[in-house]
């Protein structure tokens, strides 16, 4: 294996406006061919990272090094990555061929190269037959495409896609989302994501990386951040999940365990990111939960259905255990076993290797 | 659908339509009706002749002011335009800030007669352009062109009309997308290379349209080349002006306004064609309705 510099190494990173602090503490490394998601709500800053990488921003301190080299005094035009613009900042007084031409025109390709390179980008994009269509004959899918193949025709280092998504709808979306795995595995190009979306995060990523209030606060592949979310917000964040306040208990070699008001106890297996003492949050996911035991290290509470909603392949419960505690409990449809039904009395199941103890916070 | 909509939006256009009418079409018909008359011994008598039109196409006079008036307005235009799209670029997309753009259009509130004496005093004689040279050795007497000269009515107008102009600019660059912008530097377009292939194609029109009216403001103004210009500077503005205050002579003025009006539609068509040729204006297509 040969050791090759990140493509991207973002390292104590600040931003400000004025007196806002935009981004603080950003230490980031993108690897070749990753694809890297930013994620979190709308504010936190995604954009303002994704614009200093491309170049329309300086960072207030910190650097940012492309390809292992600082970039500090490098204009977006000089830098060898490319942006797709949420809104697609397709150019409207040029057809789609020039659309997807602009980058290697500028740069002064040969006419015979552009043909070539703009053809196959069609091709890989599905728009073959659109070359000569003016943007304002295009469906928001298809300006998508065009968005995504103007960009990537250029052969970037990295791919910066700021919320591709977002302006398209649902059904739309999912498809894009396959396709953009695709075109990634077609190009081999580092992609950058930025979303507000959860799901776009879970289905895309190798990576995702959490921000909250302009700081990084979780890096992980997107099935360790569900499973092990290092702190509340990261556990509210992706996904549904319900939360205890409790305190802890122990804290052993077998795991840690915490108790809540109503002296039910949960054991965690799941290594937390630091000391744990005092008050703490339990979560534990809605379809971390069954209506039957299946091993010994099983522990279970019993408590009353008060409310069951039926969607298909899955049933949402609400079980109030003893102490007025509220469950959200999601269970995969099933033929074999028979399942409570509303104002019912149900024991509950769960492992400790779903329990997730984290700081208050 | 459809039908009400139209007729929806004939009904909210009305006030601009009747206001059009009322103060531009119909004073406009009447001086082209005047334009036919005759004016005898400081009264206009109804009439149908074509001499004012002709009698001004074959006076020598009128050619020398209107090709100096034309020569005024391209170059000043010109200066004014490439001294806005800077201020306007700036304000558009670098500061996108209102108080700028309020500042300068304050500088407006202050009177014109002021600002022209203002330039008389720097460009006299003894006035403060000639002041520097002299002391700083490049002249040894006092430039006397300065003032009473085209390079007088210029600078004067350039002054006076690069507010309204930064402001035609901004309004035209305000429909472009800083996305656009951003775009076009992304994908390897220096500052410059942006506004050439992506700014200037989408603002044609609008930067056209900013000149345009410019040059009609410039061509048009009457009092800078009165008191600057000299016998050099004069302008079909001023002669035009002259017709209707001093001679009196109302229907010869209307012929002539309305001769400056076709030579400045001439001009229009001849911008644009320039436009085309060098290809900073693309034809675009019109919008399109598309399904999914
Ligand atoms: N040019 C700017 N000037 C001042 N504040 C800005 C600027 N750009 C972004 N911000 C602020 O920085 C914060 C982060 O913005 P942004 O990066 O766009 O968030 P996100 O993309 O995650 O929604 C927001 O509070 C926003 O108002
Ligand atoms: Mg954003």
């Amino acid at each position: 294996m040969t050791i090759r510099p990140p493509v991207i190494e973002i390292t104590a990173a600040q931003k400000m406006f004025g007196s806002f602090q935009a981004l603080s503490d950003i230490c980031l490394s993108i690897e070749q061919g990753e694809i890297v998601t930013l994620l979190g709500p709308s504010g936190c800053g995604k954009t303002t990272l994704m614009r200093l990488i491309a170049g329309f921003e300086t960072v207030t301190a910190g650097t940012v090094k492309i390809d292992g080299k600082d970039c500090a005094d490098q204009p977006p035009e000089r830098r060898p990555v490319n942006m797709v613009f949420q809104r697609y900042a397709l150019f409207p007084h040029l057809d789609v061929f020039e659309n997807v031409a602009f980058g290697l025109k500028v740069k002064g390709t040969p006419k015979a190269e552009i043909r070539e390179r703009v053809q196959r980008m069609l091709h890989i994009v599905q728009l073959d037959s659109f070359a000569n269509r003016y943007i304002n004959e295009l469906s928001g899918g298809q300006s998508q495409r065009v968005a995504l193949a103007r960009a990537l025709v250029n052969g970037p280092k990295v791919l910066l896609l700021d919320e591709p998504l977002a302006a398209l709808d649902l059904k739309i979306r999912q498809h894009m989302l396959v396709e953009m795995k695709r075109i990634h595995a077609e190009t081999g190009a580092t992609f950058v994501y930025v979303t507000h979306d959860q799901d776009e995060a879970m289905i895309l990523s190798d990576r995702v990386v959490l921000m909250e209030k302009g700081r990084i606060v979780q890096v992980d592949r997107p099935e360790i951040m569900y499973a092990a979310p290092r702190s509340l917000f990261a556990a509210k964040f992706l996904g549904e999940t319900n939360l205890f306040e409790a305190t802890m208990a122990s804290d052993d070699a077998s795991g840690m365990t915490a108790v809540i008001a109503s002296g039910l106890r949960f054991h965690s297996s799941v290594v937390p990111a630091g000391e744990l003492r005092g008050k703490v949050i339990v979560s534990i996911r809605p379809e971390s939960f069954r209506f039957a035991r299946d091993n010994d290290t099983t522990q279970s509470a019993t408590g009353q259905v008060e409310d069951v909603i039926f969607i298909g392949s899955r049933s949402f419960y609400t079980i109030c255990l003893a102490g007025g505690f509220r469950v959200r409990v999601q269970i995969q449809r099933s033929t074999r076993t028979s399942l409570p039904k509303s104002g019912e009395k149900a024991e509950i199941f769960w492992d400790s290797e779903n329990v997730v103890i984290l700081p208050e916070a | 659908m459809k039908a009400p909509r139209s007729s929806m939006g004939s009904l909210l256009a009305a006030p601009a339509v009747l206001y059009m009418v009322v103060f531009f079409v119909v004073p406009s018909l009447i001086l082209f009706v005047y334009s036919f008359w005759t004016a005898a011994s400081y009264k206009i008598v109804p009439d149908f002749v074509f001499s004012n039109y002709l009698n001004s196409l074959m006076s020598p006079l009128f050619w020398t002011v209107t090709i100096n008036a034309i020569l005024i307005g391209l170059v000043t235009a010109s200066i004014t335009l490439v001294l806005a799209i800077p201020v306007g670029y700036y304000l558009v997309y670098v500061s996108r800030s209102q108080v700028i753009l309020y500042l300068i259009l304050i500088t407006w509130f202050s009177s014109y007669l002021v600002r022209i004496y203002a330039w008389r005093t720097l460009l006299g004689t003894s006035g403060v352009l000639n002041t520097i040279l002299l002391q700083a050795g490049i002249v040894d007497t006092p430039v006397g062109v300065f003032l009473f000269s085209r390079f007088a009515v210029a600078i004067t107008l350039i002054h006076i009309y690069l507010p309204f102009c930064i402001l035609l600019v901004v309004s035209s660059l305000s429909e472009i997308k800083k996305d656009l912008v951003d775009a076009a530097r992304d994908l390897g377009a220096s500052p410059l290379g942006a506004f050439f292939r992506i700014i200037a194609p989408n603002a044609a029109n609008g930067l056209v349209g900013a000149f345009m009216l410019t040059f009609v403001m410039v061509a048009g103004d009457y009092v800078t080349p009165q008191m600057l210009g000299g016998s050099s500077g004069q302008t079909t503005g001023l002669l035009i002006a002259d017709q209707f205050r001093k001679t009196g002579n109302w229907p010869l003025g209307a012929a002539q306004a309305f001769l400056m009006f076709l030579v400045s539609i001439a001009l229009y068509f001849a911008v644009k064609g320039l436009g085309r040729a060098t290809g900073l204006i693309v034809k675009r297509r019109p919008a399109k309705k598309v399904g999914a």
